[in-house]
């Protein structure tokens, strides 16, 4: 009971407190980032109207130390769809052409984490500007 | 260190032994310190004396060089700029005291929430000095920066003053981010010796008709004057040290117009490598150092070593 | 006597003050979620966009986790033996014993040289220990320190004679003495030290510019300060480091400032 009762004075510590709170915090971020890290990119592409556009050709562009450089490509599908794999960076740009209905702008992603999974919520948009 | 596990003997007729096993312990205890400051306080010390009479490099044989570095330093402008330079950041450490003695002398008043008040006063202490100096260049900062901006928003300047560019500006700069950052500590400081100040001796003048200032002036000042020797000797020590801010701020320029000691006798000695001539500006530096702080001792009633030995 | 001037001078000047040591401490935080008014003018006062992603940046753009490693292991270091070394020195000095004056005498000269003031012997010295470049080498010139020795000794000189008589006829020996009796009732000291230590060695920043060789040892302070060099003004990475490299330190006081203002206070002048 009095080994108990000391254990507890000696965790509810403020100098034992706020180390421990923040060893649990990064250590859940550890976590969730190990499960989030396959570096999958997805989005789609989408013309002036909002329809989507398949076999655009769709272009990943990864930040190296001060310019982006581009690092793959993929085709969009029938849908408009577009996947990466394996992206490396953190912080990137993505853009999207197809001849004939043009190009959409560099869309610059952040990312919280080296190879977020993301899915990027607005399409690009081809032939907008 | 066998004497500190085995138990003190207890057995009456050996009195002299646990005595000197005493002694033996207590020395124990000093050696790891005495070691440490033996190896980086009292060697260099030394070290730098005999280093500053000779010729010297990693490379080399030493050889004697007499006064050869005294006099070339002599003949050297950046070295009398750096101690100009040096004086004038020690001559502003008053300046930081008497602001924090005002700040003392609020936060010790009978007030709600002057513990908050203290520790926002001190939280610029901890931070560290790279930060800090990274952070006032940018408050300096001659297009962007919040000083200019609010130098102009009141219509003070017509143009931005580039603070930390101007031979004018560029120290008095780095001196007002110093009395920043140590602001909160003198205060400390000084409210340590306030609190030392019987509430009485106030109370029994006021009944005697004395006013706020004469008894601030008779009563409060010469009772904390063992404080305000402490954070002098801590100031000047400071700002005769204050390294981090100058390189970070300003490197030493524009020109010299920052350079102090500390900071020529780190270029000398590990950029140019010339650790002979920085082991003599070290010298200069120490006894200058040294006159300063036997100076304030006199000058504020010559017991100040009371402050530590009791 | 106490009750009679009015209070909304006092807290007038107060917040003022208040207010001078916060704004730069603002105006860096608020660069750093949101890399505004780098080349704006005017600057705006509340940050529009907030993200975090200046943080990201850093981490990822230099080896943050080295240099973060490094400047907590030597810490680690100097606050252990600070604490360590100074309570027995501390303790040591509470007696009396023939050649107390000398070390009493030895500590306050020394107190009196700057660490700026040995920088070439001491990179000498630390150059024959072999000790370059290693995280020891970089906390041994602050494993002791004058000032906390002299905070733990006014704390220990408080401490009620009798009890320390008591212990001693019940015969604990001396550690046990120190450990049980000493160290609990110096709490403020301890608190103090520890701060002080950390404080310093964390934000040490000549002793590590001078000694560190390799990219591999450099801590936090050279790390920004290189960071500096190469990034300049112009990007909100910079403040974001900054905000980075002080969180630890202002957590740490912020937890225990209570004590360390109490043991700063109370061991200053008496010390």
């Amino acid at each position: 009971m009095n080994c108990q009762s000391r254990w507890r004075t000696i965790l509810s510590n403020r100098f034992v407190l706020v180390p421990g709170v923040i060893a649990a915090v990064v250590l859940v971020w550890n976590i969730y980032v190990a499960m989030h890290n396959h570096g999958v990119v997805v989005g789609r592409v989408v013309d002036v109207n909002g329809n989507p556009v398949a076999d655009a050709t769709v272009a990943l562009w990864i930040f190296n130390f001060t310019t982006y450089e581009e690092k793959e490509h993929v085709t969009t599908d029938a849908r408009g769809d577009f996947r990466f794999s394996n992206n490396p960076s953190y912080k990137l740009q993505i853009s999207a052409e197809k001849p004939g209905v043009g190009r959409s702008d560099r869309v610059p992603v952040f990312l919280y984490f080296r190879s977020q999974d993301v899915d990027l919520s607005s399409p690009l948009r081809l032939g907008g500007n | 260190m066998t004497a500190i596990e085995s138990p003190m003997p207890r057995s009456v007729g050996r009195i002299l032994r646990p005595r000197t096993r005493q002694t033996l312990l207590l020395w124990c205890f000093l050696a790891p310190s005495l070691v440490i400051f033996l190896l980086y306080r009292v060697i260099p010390v030394i070290w730098n004396l005999v280093l500053s009479f000779q010729y010297w490099s990693p490379l080399k044989a030493a050889e004697f060089a007499g006064w050869d570095h005294y006099e070339d330093l002599w003949f050297d402008d950046v070295f009398w700029q750096a101690l100009w330079n040096t004086l004038i950041v020690i001559a502003s450490a008053p300046i930081g005291i008497a602001l924090a003695l005002g700040l003392a002398l609020l936060v010790n008043a009978d007030i709600r929430g002057r513990n908050v008040y203290r520790t926002i006063i001190f939280l610029s202490y901890p931070l560290m000095t790279v930060a800090v100096a990274i952070i006032w260049r940018w408050m300096f900062d001659e297009r962007v920066g919040l000083i200019n901006y609010a130098a102009r928003t009141f219509d003070l300047v017509d143009k931005p003053i580039p603070f930390l560019n101007s031979f004018t500006w560029a120290l008095p700069s780095v001196i007002v981010a110093n009395i920043w950052q140590m602001l909160g500590f003198y205060m400390i400081i000084l409210l340590a010796g306030l609190q030392n100040v019987p509430r009485e001796l106030h109370e029994a003048a006021a009944i005697d008709g004395a006013g706020a200032l004469h008894r601030f002036t008779r009563i409060t000042l010469p009772l904390i004057r063992p404080s305000l020797f402490l954070a002098f000797v801590i100031g000047m020590l400071n700002a005769i040290t204050s390294f981090d801010l100058v390189y970070v701020m300003t490197g030493g320029g524009p020109g010299r117009a920052t350079e102090i000691l500390v900071t020529y006798i780190y270029k000398l000695g590990f950029v140019q490598t010339k650790f002979d001539s920085a082991a003599a500006v070290t010298i200069v530096f120490f006894v200058l150092l040294i006159s300063i702080a036997w100076a304030a001792n006199r000058f504020t009633g010559g017991n100040a070593g009371a402050v530590e030995t009791e | 006597m106490m009750g009679r001037y009015p209070r909304w001078p006092i807290h007038f000047a107060l917040i003022g003050a208040g207010i001078v040591m916060l704004v730069p401490f603002y105006w860096v935080l608020k660069t750093s979620v949101s890399g505004e008014n780098i080349y704006a003018y005017p600057p705006s006062i509340v940050p529009r966009h907030i993200h975090p992603f200046f943080y990201i940046d850093v981490w990822y753009s230099i080896p943050f986790a080295r240099y973060f490693l490094n400047s907590v292991a030597v810490s680690i270091i100097a606050v252990v033996c600070n604490v360590a070394f100074n309570a027995m020195a501390g303790y040591a000095l509470t007696h009396g014993f023939r050649g107390k004056n000398a070390v009493m005498l030895l500590f306050l000269s020394c107190m009196m040289v700057p660490f700026q003031a040995t920088i070439i012997p001491a990179y000498l010295i630390t150059g024959k220990l072999g000790l370059l470049d290693s995280w020891l080498g970089l906390a041994l010139p602050q494993c002791s320190t004058i000032i906390c020795i002299f905070v733990f000794k006014s704390s220990f000189d408080a401490v009620p004679r009798s009890l320390i008589d008591a212990a001693r006829i019940d015969g604990l020996p001396e550690w046990r003495i120190i450990w049980h009796i000493m160290l609990p009732l110096s709490r403020s000291a301890i608190a103090t030290n520890v701060i002080l230590a950390f404080i310093w060695s964390w934000n040490n920043f000549l002793w590590p510019l001078i000694m560190t060789r390799s990219a591999d040892m450099q801590t936090l302070p050279l790390g920004l300060a290189r960071f500096l060099s190469y990034q300049e003004d112009t990007t909100g990475a910079l403040y974001a480091f900054c905000i980075m490299v002080l969180a630890p330190g202002l957590v740490l006081f912020l937890m225990a400032q209570k004590e360390f203002i109490q043991g700063l206070t109370s061991g200053a002048t008496k010390g």
